[in-house]
């Protein structure tokens, strides 16, 4: 075949094997370089901007611990894995004081019960009238702020006398406006992924200011 | 694709459910579970299909995990291993994703989720680009032969004794029945190297 003959007509799967697998190798693997430095740099620039609002937080929950309270997680989908992940960090900690926490979007019994007979709005806020108190805490993780079983929840915590934290992206949404939200969180940034993993940081640096507060309260 | 983190079951669910569940609208799902509990290998036996991807969010002394990632060639699944900290010997896996940050709040710190995240921003960027996606790719490997053309020893997995020395297998092919002579006795979980019909060695446990 001659040089300069088009072939593609006869061989459409010509131009498939001419996307040189190579060259987009080399591009993703760049485009995730640069995801990365995206997500260090967010979280980073977060931790900074919010440091006074975690040392806040991290101030009231200590006292609540130190009341014998007790730490109640939730969120939806990623936000539910993050949750299990905060509650992990409080109640089996690397190092420091155990503190007692768990994760209301663990049980799919429960879920599936609450979802199935008071409707998916309901199925945190049901957990806290059964679990919590006036010395409890309510931390509700939600990337774009709106989801309505955590503010349904929010307010079932405010109502309960519970002290109220928000995790949020996307400028916090109705989380970082709602009266019943002692202290929201906020990641600025538009890619749930991103937002993500920067509220992870964010936790991990609320959990780390909580263990200073009680190690010196424990001297 | 079936998910492990044993000691951290909160990966295990965000990855299945980033994957089957996209945050983008418009991405397709995708099928992926997270397999817990104690009997996990158990369960990856029973449901892993030639052509699945089996993969881990654990530490590289996970032992669960190593045993399921041993496994893997002879179930024919492709396996990947993200984690933290102290690195799996460099054939533990098909694919390692590790972090060497040692950092003990490396579970918590969102440096697991940003592993899988990008993995999911890939995988999507490279459905959009068949090339990629051409068994030719797949087999280049950079040493000339593919592992699943050649023929070396292949992995296998006992599933049962069929008569004296003869036992039933599993290999990346199907079910194989092969001559155990040289390496009686077997017991169906054992992992035995192949060749030509005739099981050559014992596989130690990784785990």
């Amino acid at each position: 075949m001659t040089s300069g003959e088009r072939t593609d007509f006869l061989y459409p799967f010509i131009e498939r094997d001419e996307r040189d697998a190579d060259a987009l190798l080399v591009d993703l693997a760049r485009s995730a370089a640069a995801k990365h430095a995206e997500s260090s740099a967010l979280r980073s620039a977060t931790l900074s901007n919010q440091a006074e609002a975690v040392a806040l937080v991290a101030d009231a929950m200590a006292k609540r611990f130190r009341a014998g309270g007790s730490l109640f997680t939730f969120g939806n989908g990623g936000s539910a894995t993050d949750a299990a992940s905060v509650a992990a960090l409080f109640a089996t900690p690397p190092h420091g004081r155990p503190v007692p926490s768990r994760n209301l979007a663990e049980d799919p019994a429960i879920l599936t019960a609450l979802g199935n007979d008071v409707g998916f709005d309901l199925v945190f806020s049901r957990q806290l009238i059964a679990h919590a108190g006036r010395d409890d805490i309510a931390l509700g993780i939600s990337t774009s702020g709106g989801s309505r079983n955590v503010l349904t929840a929010m307010h079932e915590a405010r109502g309960r006398g519970m002290l109220t934290i928000g995790l949020a992206g996307y400028g916090g949404g109705e989380l970082a406006r709602s009266l019943d939200v002692d202290h929201c969180l906020v990641v600025e940034a538009e890619s749930v992924h991103r937002i993500q993993e920067t509220q992870d940081a964010l936790a991990c640096a609320v959990w780390e200011a909580v263990q200073h507060r009680l190690e010196v309260a424990d001297g | 694709m079936w998910c492990i983190a044993p000691e951290w079951p909160e990966h295990g669910r965000h990855v299945a459910v980033e994957f089957v569940h996209p945050v983008i609208m418009g991405k397709r799902a995708l099928p992926s579970l997270s397999i817990e509990g104690v009997n996990a290998v158990a369960r990856l036996r029973a449901s892993v299909r030639p052509g699945d991807i089996v993969l881990a969010v654990a530490s590289a002394s996970e032992a669960t995990v190593l045993d399921a990632m041993q496994r893997t060639p002879a179930w024919g699944a492709t396996s990947i291993w993200i984690g933290h900290g102290a690195r799996p010997a460099a054939r533990s896996a098909d694919h390692l994703l590790w972090s060497a940050e040692a950092s003990e709040l490396g579970r918590h710190d969102g440096s697991m989720v940003f592993a899988y995240h990008v993995l999911w921003e890939l995988v999507h960027v490279c459905f959009e680009h068949p090339g990629l996606l051409d068994d030719a790719v797949a087999c280049d490997d950079g040493e000339g032969a593919c592992i699943t053309c050649s023929d070396e020893a292949r992995l296998a997995e006992v599933v049962s004794i069929v008569a004296p020395s003869l036992a039933s297998v599993r290999t990346a092919r199907g079910v194989e029945e092969i001559d155990t002579t040289l390496v009686d006795p077997v017991d169906p979980g054992d992992l035995v190297l192949i060749h030509g019909g005739v099981a050559i060695t014992h596989v130690e446990a990784a785990s």
